[in-house]
C-alpha cells in the first residue's frame, strides 16, 4: 500500500469516527436507561477507599505516570484526567485534598486543573506532584514511594502510562497496607498491575473507565464508538481467519461462509446478552 | 454559568479543533508533491502544506521547555510546605537540588555528580525492582485465587524456566517459545489494538473539543 492510499484510509477512519460520535451521542442522549457505576471493575473497593480516606482524615493518591499531554501519551493522560475528576467528585469533600502525581512536566497543568475542577476545599496547589523521571523511571517510583510516606494516602488510583517501575509502587502501597487500583497502557505495567493490584483494568479499558462513572451521555457515546470499530475490527478478523482456513482445509466456500456467519451470528448474541 | 464564560469556552473549543484540524491534515497531506500532480507548482504547494504541522511542532517543543521549569517550580514549592510541615527529609532534596546547580555551575557545566549519584541509586533501584515482581508473582494467587491467576501463574513459571539455561529444561523451552510466540504475541497486540482504537476514539474527542478542560 502506498503513502497517498494509507493517508486516504487514515482520513477516512478519522472521519468515520467523527460521525460515528456525533450518532452516537444523538442516540445516546434519547436513551434513558443510564449505566450502572457498579460495572466498573472494582468501583465498590474504590467507593470504599473513598469513604475510609474521608473519615481517617487521609488523602486519595491519583498518578498519571509518565503519561504527558506532550507525548503521544496525550490521549491516555485526557481520558485518565476524566476519571480522576469523577474518582474525586466521588469521594465527596473531606478535609485532606486529594494528590495527583506525574512523571511529565507538562502534565502539571492538567494535574492542578483537574484538582481545581473536582475539588471544592482548599489547599490545592501543593496537591499536583512532578517527580522527574519520564517514562520506566526508577527515580519516579522511588520519589513517588518516598513522598507517599508522608501523605500517607488512603489508596493508590494509578492509571496511566506505566512500566516496570509500578512493581515498586504497587509493592510499596503493599507493604504499607493501602489499596491500590493500576491500568496502563504498556504492556508490561498492565501485566504488572495483573500481578499485584488489589483492583485492575486492562487494556482499552483505560479510556472507558470514565463513561463507566460519568452520568454524562456523550461520555459513554464515546465508549459505544470504541465498541463499535472493536466488533468491525474482530469481525473482519474473524472473517479473514475462515476464508484462510478453507483455503487451507479446501472446504466448499458457499457453507464455509454458512457456518462462518452462523458462528459470527451466535458470538454477536452472547456478547449482546451479557452486556 | 455567565454569557462570556460561556462564550469563552465556545472560543477555546473552536481553537482546539481548528488548530487539530488543520495540524492533522497537514501531517497527513503535507509533502507529497504526488497528491498535486495535476495543479502548477505542486511541491511549492506540499511544502506550504507542512508548514501549520511543522510550527505547531516546534511550538509543542518550546512549550515542553517551559514545562521543565514549571516542573521544578512545583518540585521546590511541595518540598518547602513540607519543611514548614515538619518533613525535614524534604532539606535533603532541596540541599542537593543547590548542590547540584552550583556543582554544575562551578564546574563549566560538569554533570559527573548527577552521574555519580543518579546511576548506582537507578541501578540498585532495578536490582530492588526485580525483587518486588518476584514478590509479587508469589502474591498473585493470594489476590486471584481464580482460573485466570493460576493460568497466569502457570505461565510465568513456564517462561521463567524456559529462560533457564540448563539443558534437561529443553522441553520446557518448547513451550515456553510457543507461549510467548503464539498465544502471548497475540494478547499483546489485542491489547495494544483496543489501545489504538481508544486513542482515536479519545483524539477525535478532544480533536471536537468535547474534553472537560475546554468546558471551563
Amino acid at each position: 500500500m502506498d503513502d497517498s492510499t494509507l493517508q486516504l484510509y487514515t482520513i477516512l477512519f478519522v472521519a468515520i469516527t467523527i460521525l460515528l460520535t456525533y450518532a452516537a451521542r444523538v442516540f445516546s442522549a434519547r436513551r434513558t436507561r443510564r449505566m450502572s457505576q457498579g460495572r466498573v471493575p472494582g468501583w465498590a473497593r474504590l467507593s470504599a477507599w473513598a469513604g475510609e480516606a474521608l473519615e481517617a482524615g487521609r488523602p486519595l493518591h491519583l498518578s498519571f505516570g509518565s503519561a504527558g499531554i506532550d507525548a503521544d501519551s496525550a490521549p491516555v493522560a485526557a481520558a485518565e484526567a476524566e476519571l480522576f475528576y469523577h474518582v474525586i467528585k466521588a469521594a465527596g469533600a473531606g478535609d485532606v485534598a486529594p494528590v495527583i502525581s506525574t512523571s511529565s512536566a507538562a502534565t502539571i497543568p492538567l494535574c492542578q486543573d483537574t484538582i481545581r475542577r473536582a475539588w471544592d476545599g482548599d489547599e490545592r496547589r501543593s496537591r499536583a506532584q512532578w517527580f522527574p523521571g519520564g517514562p520506566r523511571s526508577m527515580a519516579f517510583a522511588a520519589g513517588l514511594t518516598a513522598s507517599m510516606q508522608v501523605e500517607d494516602p488512603a489508596a493508590h488510583i494509578l492509571a496511566g502510562s506505566f512500566g516496570p517501575e509500578l512493581a515498586l509502587i504497587l509493592d510499596s502501597a503493599e507493604r504499607q497496607g493501602q489499596g491500590s487500583f493500576a491500568v496502563s497502557d504498556q504492556l508490561e505495567g498492565g501485566a504488572i498491575a495483573y500481578a499485584m493490584a488489589d483492583e485492575v483494568l486492562i487494556g482499552e479499558q483505560l479510556f472507558s473507565a470514565a463513561a463507566w462513572l460519568s452520568p454524562d451521555s456523550t461520555a459513554r457515546a464515546d465508549a459505544a464508538v470504541q465498541d463499535v470499530w472493536r466488533g468491525l475490527l474482530i469481525t473482519l478478523m474473524a472473517i479473514l481467519v475462515i476464508i484462510n482456513l478453507a483455503g487451507q482445509m479446501q472446504i466448499a466456500r458457499g457453507w464455509l461462509i454458512l457456518g462462518g456467519a452462523l458462528a459470527l451470528a451466535l458470538a454477536g448474541v452472547v456478547f449482546v446478552r451479557r452486556r | 454559568m455567565s454569557r462570556t464564560q460561556r462564550l469563552g469556552i465556545a472560543f477555546s473549543a473552536f481553537i482546539a479543533f481548528a488548530v487539530g484540524l488543520i495540524t492533522m491534515l497537514s501531517l497527513l497531506l503535507g509533502d507529497q508533491p504526488e497528491l498535486y500532480a495535476e495543479f502548477a507548482g505542486a511541491p511549492l504547494f506540499a511544502r506550504l502544506m507542512t508548514l501549520p504541522a511543522a510550527v505547531m511542532a516546534r511550538l509543542v517543543a518550546i512549550t515542553s521547555a517551559v514545562t521543565i521549569v514549571i516542573g521544578i517550580s512545583n518540585l521546590l514549592y511541595v518540598h518547602m510546605g513540607r519543611v514548614v510541615r515538619g518533613a525535614y527529609f524534604s532539606i535533603v532534596m532541596i540541599a542537593s537540588f543547590a548542590l547540584t546547580i552550583w556543582w554544575y555551575w562551578s564546574k563549566n557545566g560538569d554533570t559527573s555528580l548527577l552521574a555519580a549519584v543518579q546511576v548506582p541509586i537507578e541501578s540498585a533501584l532495578a536490582a530492588l525492582l526485580f525483587l518486588s515482581m518476584v514478590q509479587g508473582g508469589a502474591r498473585v494467587l493470594g489476590k486471584r485465587a481464580d482460573i485466570w491467576g493460576l493460568l497466569f501463574v502457570a505461565v510465568m513459571v513456564v517462561v521463567l524456566l524456559g529462560s533457564l539455561p540448563i539443558e534437561s529444561l529443553a522441553p520446557v523451552r518448547v513451550w515456553s517459545d510457543w507461549l510467548m510466540e503464539i498465544p502471548v504475541s497475540a494478547g499483546a497486540r489485542a491489547i495494544l489494538l483496543g489501545i489504538a482504537l481508544g486513542t482515536v476514539v479519545t483524539g477525535v474527542r478532544v480533536l471536537l473539543g468535547q474534553d472537560r478542560s475546554y468546558r471551563g
